[in-house]
């Protein structure tokens, strides 16, 4: 094979010189919203290039060298993307976030142009003047909500099809069917951007079953297998339950606003005045719809199973940018709860929201405390913090519905804060984890020959029991994984823990306030969450990295391959600082309230800025969010790790030495001495967790009771029900034919009879009428 | 009767050129010699397929206004009104010596006109025809084959284009013809049993609207260019244009001749419970009888239940918009049940083909321009997808030898661009945004609630099942396998193969035209929402009114 080790930056170059694009765009006079339109059409018109070009001419040199399979030209495409992505971002500072709901003229066209027939209480006409002028057309609508998602979008896009490069490429399992995978990636990537700058509800939709058929083609890659092939399966048909009543909330939207354009629907004006009792039900249909999508209670059922997809999917797709996807929906309720007109109305669908967000919570950090699979970890780590937003948002929702428009805005922005956070830590964990596999794969294949040893064909890369003591061999990835830990744990000053102290203030000030008492339970079971959160996420790093190597393939691991090492130390970087950065730059303020980022600083000054952050957020006022505060911290910084470091802890084998960003680490865990939970880990309630609870279970028995029959049944019915009394017809018609023929006898005596019979009959007619 | 002016018609000539020039070659071929035969058998292949391919340009054409007509002030084809036809040979502005007229004693004329209803599918028909001659290339076919397309061609295009009853009728049981002799002589093991039911079920539910059409002949006065004995004619804009005037049939006689025309059309769409035809001759059919019924045969049913039925008796659809609900409601969600219980991949496809047809009769039900021009979009959008699945199907007969879901696996191994295709058509069928079939469906199912409100989440939930049957039969048949394909036992000792170039080409085109009319959706939903917003604004809206009917 070929020596992967070596930097290959000269491949990079197609790439950098799509850094031309947006100048070239400037050149012609476009600005930067005009030339939005490309961050959608590029991937478009792309990745079918891709595809059949890479069919075509798989096997050729150039193809598989010089443009990775394909992975060079999806990679230039998404650095257009990102690169117009940026320029957005600054002319939209620029402006101080003025140009919200601007159509772009060279994006937006009429789609569907058609007229309404209504009934105004006397007689049927249609409605309005124009002929055709209702039109559900297409446009692009910029804000921060969508510029945040758009830019963690095309970033981790970018960074991910970095990583697959190198993780995809390099695997022999994969040879000639990469370019299948980076065309699917693209169109990926279309459908995300496409949704998140889409002005109205439907093309949000469409770019959204776009994203699910390439999960469901990219979690199915290894069509080969039937695990994988049935996930992939779980996948689509469960977040089509969840589409389906996405779809009729949008057709309720548009009966009561005539429009499913945003900026139609979101004018002050206009937004409160339709029937709020239909409106409370479409906004429901909708959040079960994005529950589908971002796997949560009760569909949450095909995330874990998605990871049978290859790791960068796994990344991108489940942790990173999809399923936020029904983060950003709800997120664009909120105005709903918040218009003045519905005050009090919907605060039921705000408590649903963020039950659902509890429950989930607790649920899937329930699970990750005995899962061995690292990859299973990380994404019900995924579904966990996903609900903490989803908690963040409801609790937003809540204070925006019972007329608390500034606390709202808090949670809002706590909320979205946390989304940014966590997609970029978790995109990166998945990516680390990826290349701790793929080295375990490697070392395996080194130690045991191409396909295996014997029964060592079983060997699993993915489960932690046959790791340990990788600090030392995998210094990068190590170092990767801890901070993104660290984020998602929310230690302090670290990634996540700015955003999450925010979703669980929040959520406790919603339940200690007027009428808040409902809010109680999600908000306990978001501070336990936190302790869990702290556990299982150290557990995982500790028997990856600390210890001693568990098998002898874990001996013999390394850290080789180029392309993998790039994305994580970008990443380790953003999660490190980034935190902590927006922070200062009153980021949630910006994304709540649509403050102006530098505003802080501004009028404080730098340091004083940091002072007041530091504040705000380790000694707010309130005394109740004071101790729930500190104990959050507590629970998930100090005693989750700790536990999870006397149980799977220890110091490396002697003579290894990792470098000393986690060295210090290692060495912590070795000291804080042992628990055996051996006992524990074989309870019933230990093994119900390793059976995900058993609503798979339940799911799948239903189905198996109810569809399957009922389909097998109908299919009787039709040939031998419908289709009988077609045959019996037939049968009917010839037998009666063949009973008539018996009348031709052929013999002239039968027929003069006949003859003699029927005269009589016509001569007594004729006799009776006269 | 004008015979220069008569061909001049683009329309006359895109239905009578193929349907003369298949007769000739036929018969051409049945003159030539023995030893001659073979080499004339892929000489006339090729004509015909070099004359759809014409056809095709010429309809395109067409729709591009190339040819000049006298739009008189129209704004394109969306400007026209419900009953405004253009290219029409007999226009009554213009008095012709000789007028059109066919058999003028009883009223029967040559009369052709496109409008923005019928075009779509005149222009799917040429798209159709020579995509489903190139799938289906092999040569054992014989010149017969290819040639009774290419009349089926010129049946087909003769329903969509004429205006006279008489002749809607006699293309409409003309195209039965060459369709029972493709399935008799080139179809499956059952193929006699399914030809001599497709033929005489559908032939028979024709005949109920032969009788609704007599009666309508009856009370249809004859135009300016005829004078004849009976004092009635079969012409279809004189009946539009008493439609207009309030002055057409009513009453019970407008239901009784609803009902069976509906009869007729119902059976052809196929509409449960008059469906039983499809399954078995879509079976036993070859791949380019399958393509072209599920294509077009069965838009012929929809068309005539919109042009007949729903144009010239609004006062019926409303009485019995129960019915059409409740036989839509039926077709769709009863169908998709049942797929669910396949195990023949064709039989499968042929079930969700009655399964979208059943969506047809749901938008009309609708009463709202969106559902009706939703309704049209879907005959035009399910006329794409339809023929693509049946072209997987047929591919996967031909090189594997069988159509049994469960006896094959990972057959993508083997087949990467069949299997491509498969998910493209698959996907296209299940209702996938960014193809055609999702703009009909999003189209009727936010003009249902508008109409009737929660009983949209009956159609809604049948999107579940839609998915499911496709999926699972993707998973039993291209997929798993476990690194090595398990063939099908009917291969024996064949070696398994990927698609020829003619296969991929047609399968490709059909799926670029379902990606292209789903992300440009107006190029024709415009027009058909023209048409329809006129129609119901001119006809069902005080109709409606008189009625006093409520939302």
């Amino acid at each position: 094979m070929a020596d992967h080790s070596k930097p290959e930056w000269h491949l990079m170059m197609p790439v950098a010189a799509m850094l031309l694009f947006p100048v070239i765009c400037y050149k012609i006079g476009w600005d930067a919203i005009d030339s939005s339109m490309f961050i959608i059409a590029i991937p478009l018109v792309v990745w079918p290039a891709i595809a059949i070009i890479g069919q075509v001419w798989k096997k050729t040199d150039w193809w598989k060298n010089h443009l990775k399979e394909g992975g060079i030209i999806a990679l230039a495409a998404l650095a257009v993307s990102l690169c117009l992505t940026i320029w957005l971002i600054i002319q939209f500072l620029g402006e101080h976030g003025n140009f919200g709901a601007q159509d772009s003229d060279i994006a937006s066209f009429a789609w569907l142009n058609f007229d309404i027939l209504a009934h105004d209480g006397v007689s049927w006409e249609l409605i309005g003047s124009d002929k055709l002028g209702f039109t559900i057309g297409f446009g692009i609508y910029v804000d921060a909500l969508t510029l945040m998602l758009l830019f963690v979008a095309a970033f981790l896009c970018f960074l991910i099809g970095w990583f697959a490069i190198g993780y995809m490429t390099t695997d022999a399992v994969n040879e000639d069917r990469n370019h299948r995978f980076f065309a699917e990636f693209l169109l990926f990537s279309c459908g995300m951007f496409g949704m998140v700058l889409a002005d109205n509800f439907l093309w949000l939709f469409i770019f959204w079953e776009i994203m699910g058929l390439c999960s469901y083609l990219l979690i199915g890659f290894y069509w080969e297998k039937p695990s994988a092939v049935a996930a992939a399966k779980k996948a689509f048909m469960t977040t089509r339950v969840g589409d389906v009543f996405l779809m009729v909330g949008l057709l309720i939207i548009y009966d009561l606003y005539n429009s499913l354009s945003f900026e139609v629907i979101f004018d002050p004006a206009i937004i409160d005045t339709v029937d709020p009792e239909r409106l409370r039900l479409a906004l429901i249909m909708l959040f079960i719809g994005a529950v589908g999508k971002s796997a949560q209670f009760p569909l949450h059922v095909w995330l874990p199973d998605a990871m049978e997809g290859p790791t960068p999917v796994s990344a991108l797709i489940h942790a990173a940018t999809m399923v936020n996807a029904g983060l950003y929906l709800v997120a664009r309720m909120f105005p709903f709860f918040g218009a003045s007109g519905f005050e009090g109305d919907f605060s039921d669908v705000a408590l649903l929201i963020t039950w659902i967000g509890g429950i989930t919570a607790i649920m899937a950090a329930a699970i990750a405390l005995v899962a061995n699979d690292i990859k299973r970890v990380l994404a019900y780590s995924t579904m966990s913090q996903l609900a903490y937003i989803f908690a963040g948002l409801g609790a937003a929702c809540w204070f925006a519905n019972s007329g608390h428009p500034e606390f709202a805005a808090l949670a809002f922005g706590a909320a979205l804060f946390h989304l940014f956070n966590h997609a970029m830590a978790k995109g990166m964990l998945f990516m680390a984890s990826g290349s701790v596999i793929h080295e375990m794969h490697h070392a395996h294949h080194q130690a045991h020959g191409e396909h295996g040893g014997g029964d060592d064909d079983h060997f699993d890369a993915q489960d932690m029991r046959n790791m340990g003591g990788l600090a030392s061999k995998m210094p990068v990835t190590s170092v990767a994984m801890m901070l993104g830990s660290m984020s998602i744990i929310g230690i302090p000053l670290i990634g996540g823990f700015w955003s999450k102290e925010g979703i669980i203030g929040q959520a406790w000030h919603a339940a200690i306030s007027q009428d808040g008492g409902a809010m109680l339970v999600p908000a306990l079971l978001l501070l336990a969450t936190a302790g869990m959160t702290g556990f299982y996420m150290s557990r995982m790093w500790f028997m990856t990295f600390a210890g001693k190597p568990k098998t002898d393939v874990a001996e013999h691991v390394g850290e080789d391959t180029h392309w993998i090492k790039t994305p994580l130390v970008t990443l380790s970087l953003v999660t490190a600082f980034t935190g902590a950065i927006f922070a200062v730059l009153n980021f949630p303020e910006w994304l709540g309230e649509g403050e102006q980022l530098m505003h802080g600083i501004e009028s404080h000054g730098l340091a004083e800025q940091v002072v007041h952050v530091l504040e705000h957020t380790f000694l707010p006022h309130e005394s109740t969010l004071l101790a729930v505060g500190w104990t959050a911290i507590v629970i998930s910084a100090i005693l989750g790790p700790f536990l999870a470091a006397r149980i799977h802890g220890g110091r490396l084998a002697a003579g290894e030495e990792a470098n000393p960003f986690v060295g210090w680490l290692v060495q912590i865990s070795g000291s804080v001495g042992r628990t055996n939970v051996d006992e524990i880990a074989k309870s019933g309630f230990a093994v119900a967790l390793h059976n995900r609870l058993y609503i798979d279970d339940l799911y799948e028995w239903v189905i198996a009771r109810t569809v399957v029959p009922l389909g097998n049944l109908l299919a009787w019915f039709d040939k031998s029900g419908i289709d009988g009394v077609i045959k019996g017809i037939e049968s009917g018609s010839q037998a009666s034919s063949s009973w008539i023929r018996l009348m031709t006898t052929g013999s002239a005596r039968d027929y003069i009879l006949m003859a003699a019979v029927g005269a009589l009959c016509i001569f007594a007619l004729l006799w009776g009428m006269a | 009767m004008d015979m220069m002016e008569m061909i001049g018609n683009p329309l006359t000539i895109l239905v009578l050129f193929p349907f003369c020039a298949s007769l000739l070659l036929m018969l051409v071929h049945w003159a030539a010699s023995e030893d001659r035969q073979a080499d004339l058998s892929r000489w006339i292949r090729h004509i015909n397929l070099g004359i759809a391919l014409l056809m095709f340009a010429l309809a395109t054409l067409i729709g591009l206004e190339s040819f000049s007509v006298d739009l008189a002030g129209l704004e394109g084809w969306s400007g026209l009104g419900w009953h405004d036809y253009l290219y029409d040979n007999c226009d009554q502005g213009v008095l012709r010596t000789g007028g059109c007229a066919v058999i003028s004693s009883i009223g029967v004329s040559w009369h052709v006109g496109i409008d923005a209803l019928s075009y779509p599918m005149v222009w799917l028909t040429t798209l159709l025809i020579p995509i489903s001659m190139l799938v289906d290339w092999n040569e054992k076919k014989g010149a017969y084959f290819h040639s009774l397309i290419l009349m089926m061609e010129g049946a087909l295009i003769g329903v969509f284009v004429s205006l006279d009853l008489f002749m809607f009728y006699v293309f409409w049981e003309l195209s039965l013809i060459p369709m029972f002799f493709l399935i008799l002589m080139w179809g499956g093991e059952d193929r006699r049993y399914a030809a001599q039911k497709f033929f005489i079920y559908t032939f028979a539910a024709s005949v109920f609207m032969l009788a609704g059409i007599l009666v309508m002949y009856f009370h249809n006065p004859v135009p300016a260019w005829g004078g004849n004995l009976t004092g009635n004619s079969f012409d279809l804009v004189l009946m539009n244009e008493q439609v207009a005037d309030s002055s057409f049939i009513t009453g019970g006689m407008q239901s009784l001749v609803f009902l069976l025309l509906l009869i007729g059309f119902a059976t052809k769409m196929p509409s449960v419970p008059v469906h039983t035809w499809l399954p078995d001759a879509h079976v036993e059919a070859p791949t380019a009888g399958s393509m072209l019924l599920a294509g077009v045969m069965l838009k012929m049913g929809a068309y005539g239940f919109i042009r007949l039925s729903v144009a010239l008796f609004p006062e019926s659809i409303i009485e019995y918009q129960w019915l059409l609900v409740l036989l839509g409601m039926v077709s769709l969600v009863y169908a998709s049940w049942v797929c669910l219980g396949q195990t023949n991949l064709k039989r499968l496809v042929a079930y969700s083909s009655v399964s979208h047809m059943g969506v047809i009769f749901l938008g009309v039900a609708t009463l709202q321009p969106l559902g009706i021009a939703g309704a049209i979009f879907m005959m035009f959008a399910h006329g794409i997808i339809s023929p693509l699945l049946f072209a997987v199907a047929g591919a996967f007969k031909h090189h594997y030898h069988t159509l049994e879901i469960g006896s094959m696996r990972g057959l993508a191994h083997h087949s990467p661009w069949m299997s491509a295709h498969m998910m493209v058509g698959w996907m296209g069928s299940l209702g996938l945004p960014l193809m055609a079939g999702f703009v009909a469906e999003v189209a009727i199912l936010i003009a249902f609630w508008m109409t009737f409100g929660w009983l949209v989440l009956l159609p809604a939930l049948t999107l579940i099942i839609t998915a499911a049957y496709y999926i699972w039969s993707m998973q039993r048949t291209i997929f798993e396998g476990d690194g090595e394909a398990q063939l099908p036992p009917t291969m024996g000792d064949d070696e398994p193969s990927d698609l020829t170039w003619h296969e991929n080409v047609g399968m490709m085109t059909l799926g670029i035209m379902a990606v292209v009319f789903g992300i440009l959706p107006f190029i024709f939903f415009d027009m058909m929402s023209g048409w329809s917003s006129d129609l119901v604004a001119t006809t069902f809206v005080d109709v409606m009114n008189s009625l006093g009917v409520e939302p």
